[in-house]
């Protein structure tokens, strides 16, 4: 009895595991772009064309979230679960940690023979290229970064029209816009306190006072952190709640509720990324809107965007080189910017959707100075949460702006001195 | 005498083999995970890659770490939140659906209060806390509630402020954990015997006094399992705190737990995340027993 029932048992996981090994012929692919973005939607009919392509090979998709990457990615790389093509964090913390375990396919010889570095720059592979620490900006090339991202503040224009506003083009009129507004009972800055954009505003305002050294050495974790710049963002913040551009609940906030207040028509000002913009076209239908980047000297919080990476484990290299072949081809590029999506490598012509073509145009700007500061978060794993939770007390005054910038400087410094 | 006795003993050794799956189970999901995460406790690992054994430096560091004594502190208030308010609660609540609201308003008012008061039990927590989220935002009903009837001082930015995020977690598990102890409760008043309770009535015993007097003792053994087991579940509380906070605003609803996500996850410090594991599983272990044997004691008292 007992032994029968182990044999089945046994029985079943042979049964199972040689099932597993059987399917040789399909192509596993993730990414976590949501289903709705620009890039998803492009995404979605590229691999309707690989399919047609290649008639003979199943493809199974599954989605994923940016979250479940950033979190347990490494881990699933570690495993034979590896899909053979994904959409992966990029960064020290993800793809440089993956890239330097020896868990992804280097593309230096794709990246010429395919003909990729006629569609990319140099410019556009600072984070595709990972050390053997790591760290990114130097090594192979490890990954391809196929659209861009950048956090700008997201305008409502007829309300701006309406108050007789034009778009600042200095931290003091960005103000005055804020004050013409708050004069008028409208709280016009829309903030996610409890959530990212909190940390998007902070480094806009940030990076109003960063030059070159600043940020390659806080972005390279070369030295122990400079506090002027957050200690001037986080004033500027304190200063924002206190004159009620910003909402005192803002920290009960998150993301998608201040989005909504954009989209609604509540307020008029809304800094985030680029990744609200396949939701801000199709949903915004009652008023005319645009982008602006917050005014800086020089750097702006951007990126080239995730990167599609191909694991040392992926069974159908070729076929997932095909795929990004395919996707910075110009038909995809463009059909990209019509979603709304920033493309890098986008014919303008071909461009018909108004927001895909200005996206596309602004960071163009951004990466034509190398202003592409990157995020504030990407030095130190785990920075992500702290600036979230260090923002909150920010912004409800349990901290006041020397103790949080003092509070940044210990989790940076303790990373900087044990990296 | 000898025969039967030996084919005794054989019985009992093939009993063995019916516990195998368990042992297996037990080794695989729970003995050897802990192991590992004991002897990881020891290294500095990223993930991925090879653990570099470090000796006790993680340990010092827990030592010194403000975020973690912060949430060690934290726990102490989930305790009284998971575990002595809603035993209070779930016991005087138990005893007037048991010999009030059946006795007044027959058994079915019982069974349909005593299922309303689960239903946060069955609700996927995940749900619950998206929905309480809502409930609880800045601009959330309770808010809206509080200006509608004149009490808009009292509004507050239940989530969002340090002073209010960790209680308004609290009334959150309060309500999730109150129907698990009710449910438990009402089960053991069906044990007891009602003539007892009639007794206590003609003798002049008001509600009060039956329940101090016959309810509470007699239910001591379910008493001590639910404090057992919602002791050990506020030492380990993790999903209301992901779902409604996070660990904010600024680390002030931080538990052990989530402290432990964090640093695995996300500063991929693996090493730390499982040395702070060690001391909550430690601590965890170590309170069941304290109180696994204050409860046999209270028993061979009886």
């Amino acid at each position: 009895m007992k032994l029968s029932t182990l044999a089945m048992a046994i029985g079943a996981v042979v049964l199972a595991t040689g099932l597993a090994q059987a399917q040789d012929k399909t192509f596993n692919i993730w990414w976590f772009e949501d289903a709705a973005s620009a890039q998803g939607v492009t995404w979605t009919k590229a691999l309707e064309e690989l399919k047609a392509n290649h008639p003979d090979v199943t493809v199974n998709f599954e989605q994923k979230t940016f979250a479940q990457l950033q979190a347990s990615g490494s881990m699933i790389l570690n495993s034979d679960q590896a899909p053979d093509v994904l959409e992966y964090n990029k960064g020290n913390a993800t793809a440089g940690l993956v890239a330097s375990q020896g868990l992804l396919t280097p593309l230096d010889d794709a990246y010429t023979s395919l003909g990729w570095d006629k569609i990319l720059d140099e410019g556009s592979l600072t984070l595709s290229r990972y050390d053997e620490l790591g760290v990114y900006g130097s090594g192979s090339i490890w990954g391809i970064s196929t659209y861009g991202e950048y956090v700008s503040a997201f305008y409502n224009i007829d309300m701006f029209e309406e108050a007789g506003l034009a778009v600042p083009t200095s931290l003091d009129e960005l103000t005055a816009v804020f004050e013409a507004f708050k004069a008028q009972g409208i709280t016009p800055l829309a903030l996610g306190g409890a959530d990212t954009s909190g940390q998007h505003v902070l480094a806009s305002l940030a990076y109003t006072k960063a030059d070159d050294t600043w940020i390659s050495n806080y972005q390279g974790l070369k030295a122990p952190l400079d506090t002027a710049p957050y200690l001037f963002a986080a004033q500027t913040m304190v200063d924002w709640v206190a004159k009620g551009y910003v909402d005192k609940d803002a920290t009960g906030i998150k993301d998608p509720d201040a989005a909504l207040q954009f989209t609604s028509g509540k307020a008029p000002v809304y800094i985030s990324g680029t990744w609200n913009l396949g939701n801000f076209n199709s949903t915004i239908k009652d008023f005319k809107w645009g982008q602006f980047l917050v005014p800086t000297p020089k750097y702006s919080v951007g990126s080239t965007g995730n990167l599609w990476v191909i694991p040392t484990a992926s069974k159908n290299p070729e076929l997932a080189k095909e795929w990004i072949s395919l996707l910075l081809s110009p038909k995809y590029q463009t059909e990209q910017a019509n979603n709304g999506g920033v493309s890098i490598a986008a014919d303008p012509a071909t461009v018909t959707n108004p927001v895909g073509q200005n996206a596309a145009a602004v960071f163009k700007e951004i990466a034509d100075k190398q202003g592409l500061g990157f995020y504030p978060d990407w030095p130190v794993p785990g920075f992500y949460d702290v600036l979230i939770q260090k923002v909150a007390g920010l912004l409800q005054a349990t901290l006041t702006p020397e103790q949080f910038a003092d509070e940044l400087k210990q989790a940076y410094d303790d990373a900087q001195a044990n990296q | 005498m000898a025969t039967p006795s030996t084919v005794s003993t054989e019985d009992k050794r093939s009993f063995y083999l019916f516990l195998l799956p368990g042992a297996i189970g037990f080794i695989a999901i729970v003995l050897v995970p802990q192991l590992a995460n004991f002897g990881l406790s020891f290294t500095a690992w990223k993930g991925v890659g090879t653990p570099r054994f470090v000796g006790l430096q993680n340990y010092e560091r827990l030592l010194s770490d403000g975020q973690f004594w912060g949430s060690m502190s934290h726990t102490l208030l989930f305790v009284i939140s998971m575990t002595i308010i809603p035993v209070l609660i779930g016991l005087v609540l138990a005893a007037l659906l048991f010999d009030y609201i059946r006795a007044e308003f027959g058994e079915t008012a019982s069974s349909l209060f005593r299922a309303a008061l689960y239903l946060p039990q069955i609700l996927p927590i995940t749900a619950a806390g998206v929905l309480w989220g809502w409930i609880l935002s800045p601009t959330g009903v309770v808010n809206i509630v509080l200006r509608a009837i004149g009490l808009g001082d009292l509004a507050q930015n239940w989530l969002g402020d340090a002073t209010y995020a960790l209680p308004a977690v609290s009334l959150v598990i309060v309500w999730i954990q109150i129907g698990y102890c009710l449910v438990v409760f009402m089960a053991g008043l069906s044990r007891i015997d009602p003539a007892l309770y009639e007794a206590a009535e003609l003798d002049g015993a008001g509600w009060w006094q039956r329940l101090r007097t016959i309810t509470i003792p007699l239910l001591a053994p379910e008493i001590f399992v639910v404090v057992l087991t919602t002791l050990i579940a506020a030492l380990k509380v993790f999903a209301p705190i992901f779902v409604l906070t996070a660990g904010g605003p600024d680390n002030a609803t931080l538990v052990p737990s989530y402290l432990t996500y964090y640093h695995f996850f996300t500063t991929q410090r693996v090493g730390y995340a499982a040395s702070i594991a060690v001391v909550q599983t430690i601590l965890t272990i170590g309170l069941a027993i304290i109180f696994l044997r204050f409860q046999a004691q209270q028993a061979g008292k009886e």
